[in-house]
């Protein structure tokens, strides 16, 4: 009888241990990590399509140094080309060159008027917002259940599938304080960029809020970049298209 | 029978190149076409239509339209073009802003070509600018107002983030990110000489008006403090700040002491008399995004270099005094030239209040903008109402359409004031 105890405990155990055994906040870390470097540039597109077919597309010039230091350039279109906007930690600024100086601009707003907001263009380490409430396994993948740290982060909660051979988000839910579902992030078709940085490159989002539209980011030119810290500045905002090679 | 059978066997094939096509087309990224160049040029062109519903009581209609055909309305086509280009050379960058409007209505047209802006720009080094030219440089943190904009011309409240003309000046930019709780300190030095040929408006000329702001970022607040020496216009200083106390809420403030300012004070019989004191301007505001995307401002502004609505009705009794004898006289001749000074600039009163509620999105509709703003002298309770309909769902066109609303009794600010409503409506092509 005792025997037989012992070896139900034993099989207990060995069900429940990798459970136990995952790091949440580890998976989270390697899940920043192989998104982006720490600090890096890229160029990304932004696509908003609308429930009619019609789209629009910005195209953003990206400099992030640190955990949570972000500056975006618009390129295109036209209406939009010269704009700049910075993040620093919780502090977002937009600078359009018509008005010549920058004003903050929060976090859930968006400079595009898209299902994407500033938190998304602006994104820093997810473990620089949030910390991991819980982490299972579900076959092939990862569940991993984020709370954010602080009031000021865009989205209350996520819910964030990681697929355990890459190490890379397959799909995040953004959840509201209330509980609401705010968007849906499916992120697609992992690429190499060279440099040993291999992620999705597609990044489709959909929000019940916005039904119909739909919203696609694709990365390219993504690669590892040091940049000084004047750079991440409201003064040099006038000037960041100078640091493009 | 064969060959027709080939031609229907061959669509699965074409379907899946179209659909290939189709998915590759949906998400291409062409990166190339966006590499940096040496000299850029982009801009917009606009056309507008301005309805005007005159206040022909009103005693700034009366100075403004004096000796031209009296009429109730008035239609104005305005067409603008503006250009702005980028010239790199290694360290060196020449940039500029051109602006060019034609307009017509029925009383006449008039045209106007400009470079808002000029300057060449020197990066020895990522912490140092150095710049020399026409710049328009945006001082303070208000959004309608901007009581320690010392070297740069007024903006329009109406339209805050329209592009102004700057002056010519000498500037540099140095940043220092000292870390920690002082996260950013960035100094900028400004000489802004004023001759008769340049930055004559500025004012007295002779003088080569240094001004100084220093910016710090400073746990999480911006704070500026700016300073303008004695020269063309009397010595000033003063500081701004503005702060997220959530990420949805934003509260900034500015506060300027202008010192000797020269004020000139008429009474009823145009006798003019010029008082000099020191005077405090400061503005209080707040942002405010709600859950469902509506954005409020608001600013409450007071204007230390105003008239108060004492000082304000006996500019208009001088008006129709002047108006209520036969023309020309010598009353009216002074009442157009301080129409023309201090009595008529824009919000030349002393208290304000603005706020402006804003929809993104509405009705379900992206790009789809409806707003409306309010701006109410707290003195005289006279206001002005705007509601606005503004769409950018073309791409890279943009569509307005703003009727102004002017509510006030006889001698108040928005009741003097030249009409006492106008629709607009414009459309801009940015290319």
């Amino acid at each position: 009888m005792r025997m037989r105890l012992s070896l139900l405990l034993f099989g207990f155990l060995l069900l429940a241990s990798p459970a136990f055994a995952l790091d949440g906040q580890q998976i989270l870390q390697q899940v920043d990590r192989n998104l982006e470097p720490e600090s890096y540039e890229s160029y990304r597109k932004l696509i908003d399509i609308q429930p009619d077919g019609t789209r629009r597309e910005y195209v953003l010039w990206t400099a992030k140094k640190g955990r949570d230091k972000v500056v975006a350039l618009f390129l295109s279109p036209a209406s939009d080309k010269g704009r700049v906007t910075l993040r620093l930690g919780d502090n977002m600024w937009l600078y359009m060159p018509s008005v010549g100086k920058p004003i903050r601009i929060t976090s859930l707003q968006s400079v595009t008027g898209s299902v994407f907001n500033n938190a998304d263009i602006l994104r820093i380490d997810y473990t620089a917002e949030y910390d991991v409430e819980g982490a299972e396994e579900q076959g092939d993948r990862y569940l991993l259940t984020l709370k954010a740290k602080t009031g000021d982060v865009a989205y209350d909660r996520l819910k964030m599938w990681v697929d355990k051979r890459h190490q890379l988000p397959v799909t995040i839910e953004c959840y509201a304080a209330s509980g609401l579902l705010l968007k849906t992030l499916h992120f697609k078709d992992i690429k190499d960029f060279g440099g040993g940085i291999k992620r999705p490159a597609t990044l489709e989002t959909d929000s019940p809020l916005y039904k119909g539209y739909k919203s696609v980011m694709l990365w390219s030119g993504l690669k590892k970049a040091s940049f000084p810290d004047e750079v991440f500045t409201l003064n040099y905002l006038p000037r960041v298209e100078e640091l493009r090679k | 029978m064969k060959r027709r059978r080939g031609r229907w066997s061959s669509w699965p094939l074409v379907l899946l190149v179209v659909a290939a096509g189709a998915h590759a087309d949906e998400y291409s990224f062409d990166v190339s076409q966006f590499e940096k160049k040496p000299f850029e040029l982009n801009g917009y062109a606009e056309l507008k239509g301005e309805d005007f519903a005159l206040n022909r009581d009103a005693a700034l209609y009366k100075l403004n339209y004096y000796g031209q055909p009296q009429r109730e309305s008035l239609t104005r086509a305005t067409e603008t073009l503006e250009l702005a280009g980028k010239l790199r050379h290694d360290i060196a960058t020449f940039d500029f802003r051109t602006h060019s409007d034609f307009q017509q209505d029925q009383l006449g047209s008039d045209q106007n070509n400009k470079f808002y802006e000029a300057a060449l720009s020197l990066r020895p080094r990522s912490d140092l600018t150095l710049e020399a030219g026409k710049r328009a440089l945006s001082w303070g943190k208000g959004y309608a107002f901007n009581p320690i904009g010392f070297v740069q011309r007024p903006k329009d409240p109406n339209d805050p983030q329209l592009a102004r003309e700057g002056y010519v000046m000498a500037d540099g930019d140095f940043i220092w990110n000292p870390g920690s709780a002082l996260q950013t300190v960035a100094l900028t030095p400004v000489l802004l000489p004023v001759t008769s040929d340049v930055n004559s408006d500025f004012g007295a000329s002779g003088h080569p008006n240094p001004a100084l702001k220093l910016y710090a970022l400073y746990r999480d607040t911006d704070i500026d403090f700016a300073w303008q020496g004695k020269g063309s216009r009397p010595a000033r200083f003063g500081m701004d700040f503005a702060r997220n106390l959530k990420s949805n809420f934003e509260i900034h403030g500015e506060w300027a002491r202008i010192l000797q300012f020269a004020k000139p004070v008429t009474d009823a019989n145009g006798s003019v008399t010029t008082e000099v004191s020191n005077a405090t301007s400061y503005l209080l505001g707040l942002r405010y995004l709600t859950e469902g995307n509506t954005t409020y401002i608001a600013e409450l502004y007071h204007n230390g270099t105003g008239y108060s609505d004492v000082e304000a009705d006996q500019f208009y009794q001088l008006v129709e005094s002047a108006f209520a004898q036969p023309q020309p006289n010598p009353l009216l001749a002074k009442a157009l030239a301080l129409g023309q000074g201090s009595y008529g600039r824009p919000f030349a009163g002393e208290n304000y209040l603005y706020f402006r509620a804003q929809q993104q999105d509405a009705l379900g509709i992206v790009y789809f903008q409806p707003a409306v703003f309010a701006m109410l002298n707290l003195d005289d309770r006279s206001f002005q109402v705007t509601p606005e309909l503004q769409y950018t769902g073309f791409n890279n066109f943009e569509l307005r359409l703003r009727l102004y609303l002017l509510h006030g009794a006889s001698s108040t600010d928005f009741g003097e004031k030249p009409n006492d409503r106008k629709l607009e409506f414009y459309v801009r092509y940015y290319f």
